[in-house]
């Protein structure tokens, strides 16, 4: 098991190596410079020049050995000494380290990515256990129909949908953002449940929850739909096979075998969704952030990008990369509590 | 002891009449520190902590005092003298006074200013812009920022200006305490900071990519403000702003799409603003193409594309149609000789086509842009209508698009785009910032064609001293552009914004934004 998770860690290591040169590379190739998105309308020619030159744009990306005047100041050579110190450099636009911004905004993404998948659990799950056990049934038709939909709406949609159905007709629920406009809370972990928790402000708590559940659902649609496939799927096989007859025929009540020997092998699959849907949750949070002014990664990833602010872009997806890296990682280990004949050396 | 606990319980529950405004910003500032910054989300927000020399009056682009009392200019427009607001004190407490403008002044356009140290190596880009360059460059407007005494600052320029309080006035430039920017350095103006001006409100807190606090400024010089808070929340997403203003969980917005007009007008609890134009939408025709070259053939373009109708389409109510590249509130600068609007004529453009030697037409391409801007909301659809009218007369469209930062690199490099839509909104009240954005030597060079002609004329314009002198020189840009066809406007837009109906007092500037010390909330529950 130590040698195997040393060897996981060196592996997640070249991986974020491979990403930090793939990113860099790739933001630069993409058309269209920061400064002139910067400028806007504004962009002459001679103006995108000079910003240019101020930023440090014009500098060669890589070594160029018959340019010894740029052998140190070219892009490349300085974002890796960056990297190295652990510095992922400031954002272009805003000029505020993009360790910092990482830091503020990271918690409220994965708050909501917990939330989502929270909520998508607590429905999913049971669906596709009701849909297996009752297959073929008006439930197990109402399960598959609602997971389709839950796949093929986009999320910008069906989150314009929720916030105007539940937040401006019904007044259930707010609208968007993390608090309401009255109340106060000094961020301590940045899960602004949790600290309003650690505060004692159990009000501050509710409203953060209320503003949670309509991105969370937005964002958990997508999950909660694979959850159901899965479980359903994977419960269905397992149920068919021979451990469970056994089970039964030694007169094991169904409750029991459904739950305690089937569930938990089909569950194993279901896992490993859940572990590729961390992904998944990184990349919808771009959509239902901007969507429901929720200040996480996403939304400020995604304004980078259109920004062409690389060192934005370049530091959200590397930190994205070892996040997904992680949550994997989790999932192989988790594995092997779940299936005792699952070893890792 | 009960008592004593009920009253600390009371104490920390916001008072009965306290009145918070919630203000709807399209996004997160990108700074907090004057002339560091381009974008109106950042100026909305500097504005209600920073004021700037001269301020506009409201819902107009006429300058009136603000820190300055008056200006005054010597016979040429080449040195301008500010008398300053006196007993005016910072946020912080320091005074406001001659030494505090010039430091401001000196951190803009000094390169290797001490205190231009928030972007090390790095210029205040639209200082540059509206300034003509920085200390030391021979194209910079002002040659030197003197203190005269403590309440009076004198700038010599290097070329005659008289729009130079005008420009000084815009949003760009509010003045910031001298001492706080010492004591913060680089950070200021960043989440982490602590902006401070003489505004009427003081900064609180910033959450990025969610909200800033600020409370009113109760010793402020001007009205002072009539809410116990001031909160602005980023909200990127137009139709979430106007969620948010349905739900009541904001009081008023900015730049709502010109389609939710209706929805707006249907609410009993909403009042839809329409900012005073200050934009224009335009084509923008390159001369490179073989036959855009031909001047029949643009006149041909003009006169095919219907204007009127494109406008009332996807503005109604929100917009205007006119032969001018100025909105509205600068038509005095208008020729006499120019119609007020376009004369829609496919029959006339027709023959046109045919007597520049295509009477089967031909083929172009029309680029639209890829996002939405308040002059062009939906720019697709504007381009498809464009392209049919255009097709009546023969000439065949191909509709083309690209990522906007390349869009807006690829129309400045060789061969350019034939067609494309474009845009601006104006900094400050002088017809200048529009022409000059598009002729003349900082123009872009994205159609080819940039008479000298036009360049004499728009120093004119700049130098002219009185109002009719100025529209002299501006009538004979807009004869000269009006008649090439190489710019043809297609919109003057009303950025559609809204409140709640218990918001009053607020009067939106057609310059993007104003001070928020005049609003009131009558009976906000």
């Amino acid at each position: 098991m130590g040698s195997y998770l040393i060897r996981r860690l060196l592996r997640t290591l070249l991986v974020m190596i491979g990403i930090s040169v793939v990113v860099f590379a790739f933001v630069r190739s993409i058309p269209g410079d920061p400064a002139v998105a910067m400028l806007g309308e504004r962009a002459t020619p001679e103006a995108a020049a000079a910003l240019r030159e101020q930023l440090g744009l014009n500098k060669p990306w890589f070594i160029n050995y018959k340019d010894p005047a740029h052998l140190f100041d070219a892009q490349f050579p300085k974002y890796v000494g960056q990297l190295v110190q652990g510095n992922l450099g400031s954002g272009i636009k805003s000029n505020i380290p993009v360790r910092d911004e990482l830091a503020a905004r990271f918690p409220a993404t994965a708050e909501l990515a917990v939330a989502a998948l929270l909520f998508a659990l607590l429905i999913g799950l049971p669906a596709g256990v009701v849909a297996a056990l009752r297959r073929n049934s008006a439930w197990d038709n109402l399960a598959t129909t609602i997971s389709l939909v839950g796949v093929s709406m986009p999320i910008f949609w069906l989150g314009l949908l929720l916030s105007y159905f539940f937040a401006v007709r019904l007044g259930w629920l707010p609208p968007s953002a993390r608090l309401g406009n009255e109340t106060t809370l000094q961020p301590l972990t940045g899960f602004y449940v949790l600290d309003a928790l650690l505060r004692g402000q159990p009000a501050a708590a509710w409203d953060a929850i209320r503003h949670l559940i309509l991105p969370a659902i937005a964002l958990g649609s997508i999950p909660l739909a694979i959850i159901a496939r899965i479980t359903r799927s994977s419960l269905l096989e397992v149920l068919g096979q021979d451990y469970v007859r056994t089970a039964r025929a030694k007169g094991l009540a169904g409750r029991t075998v459904t739950l305690k020997h089937a569930l938990r092998n089909a569950l194993l699959p279901v896992v490993t969704v859940i572990g590729l849907q961390a992904g998944a949750l990184l990349g919808g949070a771009v959509l239902t952030e901007t969507i429901f002014s929720w200040p996480g990664l996403g939304s400020w990833v995604y304004d980078a990008i259109s920004q062409r602010d690389y060192p934005i872009i370049q530091g959200g997806v590397i930190f994205a990369a070892l996040v997904v890296s992680v949550v994997n990682l989790l999932v192989d280990l988790s594995y092997a509590a779940l299936d005792p004949r699952i070893q890792y050396r | 002891m009960k008592k004593l606990l009920l009253t600390a319980l009371l104490a920390t529950l916001p008072s009965a009449g306290a009145a918070t405004l919630v203000f709807g910003n399209n996004g997160d500032p990108v700074s907090l520190e004057p002339g560091n910054i381009t974008d109106g989300i950042s100026i909305a927000v500097q504005r209600q902590i920073y004021d700037t020399l001269v301020d506009f009056k409201d819902g107009t682009t006429d300058p009136i005092p603000g820190l300055a009392t008056s200006w005054k200019a010597n016979a040429n427009a080449t040195q301008w003298t500010f008398t300053l607001r006196k007993n005016v004190k910072f946020h912080d407490g320091t005074p406001f006074n001659a030494d505090a403008v010039v430091f401001n002044v000196n951190r803009w356009w000094d390169k290797n200013n001490a205190f231009g140290f928030r972007n090390q190596g790095r210029t205040y880009e639209i200082w540059g812009q509206l300034m003509g360059g920085y200390k030391g460059d021979a194209t910079s407007v002002l040659k030197s920022v003197t203190k005269v005494n403590d309440s009076t600052v004198r700038f010599d320029l290097n070329k005659p200006s008289t729009v130079f309080p005008s420009v000084i006035g815009a949003g760009y430039f509010g003045i910031a305490s001298p001492t706080a920017i010492r004591q913060q350095g680089a950070k200021y103006g960043t989440p982490a900071s602590k902006p401070v001006g003489t505004g009427p409100f003081i900064f609180q807190s910033w959450r990025t990519g969610d909200r800033i606090t600020l409370t009113p400024n109760k010793a402020y010089w001007g009205a002072k403000p009539k809410v116990d808070s001031l909160v602005v929340r980023s909200i990127k997403d137009a139709s979430q702003r106007l969620n948010e203003l349905k739900a009541g969980t904001i009081d008023f917005a900015n730049d709502l799409t010109p389609d939710s007009l209706k929805s707006v007008q249907a609410d009993k609890n909403l009042v839809a603003v329409k900012r005073p134009s200050f934009n224009v939408g335009f084509l923008s025709l390159n001369n490179r193409n073989q036959y855009l070259k031909n001047d029949k053939v643009r006149q041909a373009i003009s006169m095919a594309i219907n204007k009127d109708a494109i406008v009332e389409a996807f503005w109604p109510g929100l917009g205007i149609s006119s032969a001018s590249f100025l909105p509205p509130v600068l038509a005095w600068a208008n020729s006499k000789n120019v119609p007020a609007d376009y004369k829609f004529d496919p029959q006339a453009a027709k023959k046109l086509l045919a007597e520049a030697g295509y009477p089967n037409g031909f083929t172009l391409d029309l680029w639209y842009m890829p996002v939405s801007r308040p002059y062009f909301p939906s720019p697709k659809p504007i381009a498809e209508a464009m392209a049919a009218d255009l097709s009546a007369i023969g000439i065949k469209v191909n509709l083309k698009t690209e990522d906007w930062a390349k869009y807006l690199d690829d129309r400045n490099k060789e061969p350019g785009f034939d067609m494309y839509m474009i845009g601006w909104t104006g900094d400050y009240g002088d017809p200048d910032n529009f022409y000059s954005a598009y002729y003349g030597p900082t123009a872009s060079d994205d159609i080819n064609w940039n008479p000298a002609q036009l360049e004499k004329l728009l120093e004119q314009g700049r130098a002219a001293v009185s109002q009719a002198d100025k529209a002299k020189a501006y009538a004979q840009i807009h004869d000269i552009t009006y008649k090439a066809n190489y710019r043809i406007p297609v919109v003057h837009s009303n950025p559609l914004a809204a409140a709640r109906t218990y918001v009053k007092g607020w009067v939106p500037s057609p310059l993007g934004s104003e001070a928020f010390n005049n609003i009131s909330l009558v009976g906000k529950k």
